[in-house]
């Protein structure tokens, strides 16, 4: 096939799927329930057992404690990622905090919190 | 011997195939309701995933493609281009489908290079063409060496290669429940791949095949689809990026800084890079049969049923050492 074919098909492949999955509401970012995030956290790690949960007000992150420590569980895209809080850092953002995992495949997560939720997870994460 | 030959891309010309396939299955879910999901990042990060796997091809095929003439130019043996030989070169070059997928899933090297097939959270026909950038640098294109050596031409073994890409495209979908058994039976199907993507401990390192679901029946791994375990996508450890340069070598940079990290051995700096996926030195990680194992701990009921039959077998045997 000629590259130019080809290329045209690729670029305008794509761009005809992301247009349609974007209008037809396919970008919408899942929401955690205290339900969802237990379920979505034990679908991550079997092994933990959860002693309580914490969900942001955007309900895009929960902060979760487990008999092993703590760990965050995020949304991503219509689905979610956990990691166990134990090699990261915390900065400081407008809209909250980062949070950095020094893990190439995993960068890292943006918390957004508002005035009143900001100390109690630093608290929370402090502890862990 | 003939070294001039010629086949067609087959990959390339299938190109508008695959974006035909991918609106019928979204407007099919999207009308029905079920058989999928789709998200629009995902999806992206695959697409350009795919696009970039071609364009790999583009810069690096010329690597195995060079290696494979210089075999044809040292093996006495041709077999000519007649449909039956073409036949069997597909048969036989799925069976080395097979292999190099099994290592790709058992040794870290090849696994750094096929992880990012299994890094999507979905199942959909874009997940397909979520494909790698970095094959050539697994070396993987010698398990292709004895084909070649046998009289069948290079041209023609990456030909039948191609048609085999094709073939796994449509088995990327939950829109398809079952095929007729006699199907199911022989070839490799959406529900048996279903199972391979599972991240479930009973799916881990199942289901390798290409085309014929035959070799993992004859070596052992073959797993089906449980009602009663619904197939859950993705890595035992999902990543948490749509960067497509994330997702393409995150696995390799995960190879460097364990490999690189100060006080190993030797020997565990070589098992960072080619034991299991999931090993690690210091017992701070899991591979697949402690997965499993763990995952019996919690679920005894699960113990000799489909994919978990290894520890049925080594119980057996405990207790009759122990008789």
């Amino acid at each position: 096939m000629p590259l130019e074919i080809l290329l045209v098909l690729v670029i305008g492949g794509i761009l005809a799927i992301t247009a349609l999955l974007h209008l037809s509401g396919r970008s919408r970012v899942r929401e955690l329930t205290q339900q969802t995030a237990r379920s979505e956290w034990m679908r991550h790690a079997p092994d933990d057992v959860i002693v309580d949960v914490t969900i942001a007000h955007d309900m895009r992150s929960a902060l979760v404690r487990t008999e092993a420590g703590i760990g965050l569980l995020w949304s991503f895209g219509a689905d979610t990622v956990a990691r166990h809080l134990q090699d990261f850092d915390r900065i400081n953002h407008p809209e909250g905090f980062r949070i950095r995992f020094h893990d190439f495949g995993t960068p890292n997560a943006l918390v957004r919190l508002d005035e009143f939720e900001r100390p109690h997870w630093q608290n929370l994460m402090d502890t862990a | 011997m003939t070294d001039q030959l010629s086949f067609p891309d087959a990959v390339q010309w299938a190109v508008p195939f695959f974006i035909a396939a991918i609106l019928v299955e979204f407007l099919w879910i999207a009308v029905k309701g079920k058989g999928g999901r789709y998200e629009t990042r995902d999806a992206v990060t695959s697409l350009v995933m795919g696009a970039g796997n071609i364009a790999s091809g583009f810069l690096l095929g010329f690597i195995a493609y060079g290696f494979f003439m210089w075999l044809w130019q040292i093996t006495p043996l041709d077999l000519g281009t007649s449909i039956p030989v073409i036949i069997l070169c597909f048969v036989l070059d799925d069976l080395r489908y097979y292999w190099v997928h099994r290592f790709g899933h058992r040794i870290r090297w090849v696994w750094a290079s096929h992880v990012n097939h299994h890094s999507s959270q979905h199942y959909n026909l874009t997940t397909a063409l979520r494909q790698t950038w970095t094959y050539t640098f697994t070396f993987m294109m010698v398990v292709r060496a004895p084909l070649i050596l046998l009289g069948f031409h290079p041209a023609m073994v990456l030909f039948v290669g191609g048609l085999n890409l094709i073939y796994q495209f449509w088995i990327h979908t939950e829109a398809i429940g079952k095929m007729p058994r006699w199907f199911e039976a022989v070839m490799n199907t959406p529900s048996h791949h279903r199972a391979h993507h599972g991240r479930n401990a009973r799916y881990l390192d199942c289901n390798y095949a290409g085309v014929f679901i035959i070799w993992d029946k004859i070596f052992g791994t073959f797993v089906p689809e449980q009602e009663n375990d619904r197939v859950d996508y993705g890595l035992v450890h999902n990543i948490g990026t749509f960067n497509p340069l994330r997702v393409a070598f995150h696995e390799w940079v995960g190879i460097w800084r364990d490999a690189t990290q100060p006080g190993l051995s030797p020997r565990e700096r070589l098992a960072y890079c080619f034991a299991p996926p999931g090993y690690s030195h210091d017992g701070s990680r899991q591979n697949s049969e402690q997965i499993k194992a763990r995952h019996l701990a919690r679920h005894p009921e699960d113990r000799g049923t489909p994919g978990f039959e290894q520890f049925e077998a080594k119980s057996h045997n405990t207790k009759a050492k122990q008789a």
